[in-house]
């Protein structure tokens, strides 16, 4: 079995994530990122100010969310490939895959609801945008435990010739430490811990970009190590 | 916790050696993982937030608005979005039992779509509603007995997903003729897939045995839910354990 396909499948991730770059650019609630302090009546007046940017970013991340997803698909095939007992994380991987990427879509439309019709009562526009965030930077739990099942399936590797470097699994080891912050979001409304602080937002979305390019690089190489290898996933 | 994968490989056939180079210590890392997250899930939904037992649908509205403002629920929000992502990892864990079966791989695929499904509609979301309606105590009353409403029937009334998960796992156990897991248990899930159909009067009523907080939707189904799972849980101990080292590639 040739790897033609996943390296075809690995290769639709650098136009996926320069869209994600442009949309987080694009993104009026991102420049800077919306206190959580501000009264509905604010954040309402924000929304009816910024209707096309809001509208346009949503619609292009509704389009664009699950286009990460062939990479995670890549790398569980190459995880299930590691010498264990079972595929045991390779499962565990897809469907943190699968309900990571869900909390990431009805963030999406939370802010795409809350631009849609701008006129809404302020409450539910403002409580829309609270659920946008919690969903945005909140959900932490499915990325790093998708990252560990990653390191532990490298770490268990029994092959004489492992399919990944260790340094790999230690990298998504400290990737779960970056991101636990987030989770903390829901605490506070001001500081580095809150939704638009260094820790929940700057550090969470930085370890995020270079996790994603750090594992492409890893994964080209193990995909062109694999030769005329079957995988064995099912 | 680690004290459970050290010992319990050895008590197989082969030789004592290093729990470190036992080949199913994958396995068990996953197996010790399910009474961790359990734990960490009950003590968010019960004694922190107290969401668990349910409150009553019909609950006057200033109890109602004091319980969405109740700090904890912030808390109990934090340590879910931290530990949520275990849920795939018990999941998986079980899967791999099916896996071993000798059914078509479409019951373990349609399990694990179940639980990915589920764990956004029945976990996440209806945390989050609590969650948010503590975040900003300015919300106005409706907004809160909303969210309220929202997050019960979400936690209590998530059915469809749960469903397809006790159908594919109660069918497997039965249609398989590798005997990885006993008869009686597929059975026996079988009433978990009754309680799903017994909770949808949830969506209708407001009180009696048939609300979210009733006597059969909740309770019944609660006493069946957790000893079945405790079952399930020591079979699929059992399975592991004696699954023979020849079936590993």
């Amino acid at each position: 079995m040739n790897t033609r396909g996943q390296r075809i499948l690995l290769w639709t991730a650098p136009p996926a994530v320069a869209l994600f770059v442009l949309a987080y650019f694009a993104f009026p609630v991102f420049s800077p990122p919306l206190s959580p302090t501000l009264t509905p009546d604010q954040v309402a007046a924000f929304f009816r100010g910024n209707v096309t940017g809001i509208l346009g970013v949503s619609i292009l991340c509704n389009l664009i969310a699950c286009s990460l997803v062939p990479l995670f698909a890549v790398t569980a095939v190459q995880m299930s490939r590691s010498a264990t007992s079972s595929p045991v994380f390779t499962y565990a991987y897809i469907i943190c895959v699968g309900v990571g990427t869900t909390a990431f879509i009805l963030a999406d439309y939370c802010w795409g609801m809350a631009a849609f019709r701008p006129d809404r009562d302020p409450q539910l526009t403002s409580l829309l945008n609270d659920m946008a965030w919690f969903f945005f930077v909140a959900p932490v739990g499915t990325i790093m435990v998708q990252n560990l099942c990653f390191a532990l399936s490298v770490y268990l590797d029994q092959r004489p010739d492992p399919i990944f470097p260790r340094w790999v699994a230690h990298f998504n080891v400290a990737t779960v430490a970056f991101l636990a912050p987030g989770a903390f979001s829901i605490l506070y409304k001001s500081g580095p811990l809150a939704w638009n602080g260094p820790l929940s937002f700057t550090l969470r979305l930085t370890t995020f970009a270079v996790y994603i390019t750090v594992m492409f690089w890893a994964l080209l190489r193990a995909v062109n190590h694999q030769g005329d290898e079957r995988v064995a996933l099912a | 916790m680690s004290g459970g994968v050290a010992t319990v490989p050895r008590s197989g056939s082969e030789p004592a050696k290093s729990w470190r180079t036992n080949r199913k210590l994958d396995q068990w890392i996953a197996f010790w993982s399910v009474p961790f997250f359990f734990n960490l899930f009950g003590l968010v939904f019960v004694p922190l937030s107290w969401m668990m037992p349910p409150r009553s649908p019909s609950s006057p509205t200033p109890r109602i608005v004091d319980f969405m403002h109740s700090h904890n629920l912030l808390i109990a929000c934090v340590i879910l979005t931290l530990a949520y992502g275990l849920a795939p990892v018990s999941n998986a864990c079980y899967l791999m039992q099916v896996k071993r079966m000798s059914v078509s791989p479409a019951f373990r695929y349609s399990m694990m779509v179940g639980a990915m499904t589920g764990a956004i509609v029945g976990m996440l979301f209806p945390m989050f509603c609590f969650g948010l309606g503590a975040f900003r105590p300015g919300y106005s009353t409706a907004v809160l007995t909303m969210l309220y409403d929202f997050g019960y029937l979400a936690f209590i009334g998530s059915l469809g997903c749960f469903c397809v998960m006790w159908m594919a796992f109660g069918l497997a156990i039965i249609l398989d003729e590798n005997n990885i897991l006993p008869k009686w248990l597929g059975y026996y899930t079988i009433w978990q897939y009754v309680t799903e159909l017994m909770a949808a009067p949830v969506w209708i009523v407001k009180s009696g045995p048939f609300a979210w907080n009733g006597l059969m939707t909740f309770w019944f189904a609660m006493i069946l839910y957790v000893s079945w799972q405790f079952i399930v849980y020591f079979c699929i101990f059992k399975a592991i354990k004696n699954q023979p080292e020849s079936e590993f590639a």
